[in-house]
């Protein structure tokens, strides 16, 4: 029997009552779901509601997803929104931006590019001392370990990571532009 | 900055690190088995009473519509578990019942000839509100987040 690969052709048949289909979602978009509410900030327990929130919100559009192949950003923009509704019931007060499901989330799109080999290959791209020191930041080594490991000042460590992320963004970008 | 700390996540989810819980992942599973086929989704709507806002005693009023129903729920959490009392207007007909529902429990209720009912002893987390009527589709209120 033909197994479903397409994202859009698994949202169909888990509408039409394929347990197997959903699980494959959750496997494919799980992962992501995941990082896009801690990204967020939120705690292990909050992400967790947030993530449960934006499968919840799949259930109840599983058959009026207008763009089935976009299920993925869907799911992602879907788990931020709950991650933000989260964050604003925590922070009564603080202006959050609106998230609207199905819209285009440059965020999001990051967490699209988050096939390991992808991103790993843009990283082994990159120039020092952005190789090493994002290496040691995905590996959750803190300002002062990845100070001490390049020999650079603690204070230089957070700016020289935004310019290192600015230029894996755009790398990201281009060859995303070439693909 | 936000998008810096989406990077970041990608990063880390790239390198194993802060991967999804096994638990998460599981319940992520188990909510297919929540869905109600043919069900008509009823919306969020402004509470009169309250506006969704919730009380010094920890009640959270709040008000969904569709189909011609409103349900109007009256939540209460403490002692770490949810209470709900809720009424449903008009009354959806004879025979009807409501699942009041979270991933984990469902509980099953008579309407009284008011519409009213109530369900205690919930876990906090997810909730949602299931109105069967005979011969007619279910009306399923949006999952809501409740927690102390």
């Amino acid at each position: 029997m033909h197994e479903p690969r397409d994202s859009g052709e698994l949202l169909m048949a888990a509408a039409d009552d394929d347990q197997r289909a959903w699980d494959m979602l959750e496997s494919r978009y799980g992962p992501r779901m995941w990082a896009t509410a801690r990204a967020c900030g939120l705690s292990e327990a909050d992400a967790a509601d947030a993530v449960q929130g934006a499968w919840l919100r799949l259930l109840e559009h599983l058959h009026t997803i207008r763009d089935p192949s976009g299920i993925g950003a869907w799911l992602a923009t879907t788990t931020r929104r709950e991650a933000m509704l989260i964050l604003r019931k925590g922070r009564p007060g603080v202006p959050l931006p609106e998230v609207v499901p199905g819209d285009p989330d440059p965020a999001a799109a990051v967490l699209e590019a988050d096939n390991s080999r992808r991103l790993w290959n843009a990283v082994s791209g990159l120039h020092e001392p952005c190789r090493t020191l994002l290496r040691l930041v995905a590996s959750d080594c803190g300002n002062r370990q990845v100070a001490g490991r390049l020999g650079v000042p603690l204070g230089s460590v957070g700016p020289t990571r935004s310019r290192c992320l600015e230029r894996l963004r755009t790398l990201i970008h281009q060859q995303e532009t070439v693909q | 900055m936000i998008n810096e700390e989406y990077f970041l996540a990608a990063l880390r989810l790239a390198a194993g690190h802060d991967p999804l819980p096994e638990h998460v992942s599981a319940a992520a599973r188990d909510a297919y088995g929540l869905r109600v086929p043919q069900a008509v989704t009823a919306v969020p709507a402004e509470c009169p009473a309250s506006r969704e806002v919730r009380s010094s005693d920890g009640c959270k009023m709040v008000r969904f519509v569709a189909a011609g129903l409103t349900f109007d729920l009256e939540v209460t959490v403490g002692d770490g578990l949810i209470d709900v009392a809720g009424q449903i207007v008009p009354h959806p007909g004879e025979g009807s019942h409501v699942d009041v529902r979270t991933p984990h429990l469902t509980l099953t209720r008579r309407l009284a000839r008011t519409g009213h009912f109530a369900a205690t002893g919930l876990p906090p987390g997810w909730l949602s509100v299931v109105c069967h009527r005979p011969g007619q589709p279910p009306v399923q209120t949006r999952w809501v987040r409740i927690r102390p």
